[in-house]
């Protein structure tokens, strides 16, 4: 050490003989005082208490022996997280007893109180029927808000059917109608149509012709056929375009 | 002797006795200052030192808390403190000691980054409270802390020991150096 560790020390001496933060009294300090010397002294006594029992668990915990052997420094660790979550564990498990325990205590003394007192009359049996009311009325919604959910969940099953009910038919009206776009187009392109149009075609061409001679022959012979009724009809027929009715 | 015990000492009556390790002269006086304002049934007693090992000429009461004050905006501080650690006994450990580390609000000041001083106050499985100490407020606040673990360590609150506390401390505590 290069300087001299240096220490300085400070005190304060305590507001009120044992007051706890109580506002000092002026006046009337005489009848004060023996009750301020009362409850020092029962701090005092609770501070020795805890400091016994505190130089005592040091007692104990020195007479385990530690290992001495040289660990490496993950052991170490790992040890030391062990001994914590012991302390941890140990813990816990005394707040649960002593849960336990109050509990015990408290139905107990419930218990006792009850059997000495009227128990219709009391505050304690208005507030307990009221509990078993709330109570009851909890499970009441809850039981309701199940049902709710089970029917919003069948409804859901069913439209999710529907869904995928419409989609399988249209799938099939999809297919249908493509099958019958083949069909057509085969159809066109078979080679009976063809046979059966080219048929036509010269039909239409021979009948034309045949319609052409007789109109010819007409006309030729100069006979007037606007006069008669029937003539006049034959001729205007021969006049008809037969490619336009195809 | 160099080391500091424990429990080598018989306790003072109604007495609780806290040891500030650190370089930082004004900031442990200003922090002892403030915590001997506290409102506190038991007599404290601040001590202020550099560095350990103490002088063993002087007459002391049983040491019930030692802080180690880090400030993070100079590296010699935390040096001083990791040689100090040395003459502290082991069991000092479990719940009577802890780091403070001052100065963490000026990032840019910081020598010693926010890692270093947590990855020492987790080997050595102590709490590490982080205040500036230069600021009235939050002083204050940590001055009221100290007192109230100074007391549960002395001894003083029936019923919570300083392992109890310690163990208490840890469970928010663990999580951070593990994600580093």
């Amino acid at each position: 050490m290069e300087m001299q560790p240096r220490e300085q020390a400070a005190t304060e001496s305590p507001d009120s003989g044992g007051g706890e933060g109580r506002p000092p009294q002026v006046a009337g300090a005489q009848e004060a005082r023996p009750e301020d010397r009362l409850t020092l002294l029962l701090r005092l006594k609770a501070q020795t208490k805890q400091q016994l029992l505190e130089y005592k668990s040091m007692l104990d915990a020195s007479e385990e022996k530690t290992p001495e052997q040289i660990m490496q420094d993950k052991q170490i660790e790992a040890k030391i997280e062990d001994l914590e979550n012991e302390i941890e564990e140990v813990k816990t498990a005394f707040e649960i007893k002593r849960l336990a325990l109050h509990r015990m205590q408290l139905s107990a003394a419930l218990k006792k109180n009850l059997e000495k007192i009227n128990p219709q009359t009391s505050v304690l049996m208005d507030n307990m029927k009221h509990i078993l009311k709330l109570n009851k009325l909890i499970m009441k919604s809850q039981q309701e808000s199940w049902d709710l959910e089970e029917k919003l969940l069948d409804v859901r099953k069913k439209r999710l059917q529907l869904k995928q009910a419409s989609e399988s038919k249209l799938l099939e009206i999809q297919t249908e109608k493509n099958k019958q776009k083949d069909d057509l187009a085969i159809m066109e392109n078979s080679d009976k149509i063809k046979t059966v149009q080219q048929n036509l075609q010269t039909e239409i061409q021979v009948t034309t012709v045949i319609q052409h001679v007789f109109q010819n022959l007409i006309l030729g012979s100069k006979a007037n056929w606007a006069e008669d009724s029937a003539f006049k009809e034959i001729v205007l027929q021969l006049e008809k375009n037969l490619t336009m009715i195809k | 002797m160099s080391v500091l015990r424990p429990l080598d000492k018989q306790p003072g009556l109604n007495t609780a006795t806290i040891l500030l390790v650190g370089t930082e002269d004004a900031l442990l006086q200003q922090l002892a200052d403030s915590m001997l304002k506290e409102d506190c049934a038991s007599e404290l007693r601040v001590h202020l030192a550099r560095s350990l090992p103490l002088p063993s000429s002087v007459d002391r009461p049983r040491i019930d808390l030692i802080v180690f004050v880090v400030n993070l905006h100079s590296k010699y501080s935390l040096r001083n403190v990791e040689e100090s650690l040395h003459y502290v006994d082991a069991t000092f450990f479990l719940g009577k000691a802890a780091f403070l580390a001052t100065g963490a609000g000026r990032e840019s000041h910081c020598s010693v980054h926010r890692n270093t001083i947590m990855k020492l106050a987790h080997t050595y499985r102590s709490p590490l409270f982080f205040c500036d100490l230069e600021i009235e407020g939050f002083r204050a606040t940590m001055a009221q802390r100290l007192v109230r673990m100074l007391q549960i360590c002395a001894g003083h609150v029936p019923g919570v020991s300083a392992l109890n506390l310690l163990s208490l401390l840890r469970s928010s505590e663990t999580l951070a150096p593990e994600d580093l």
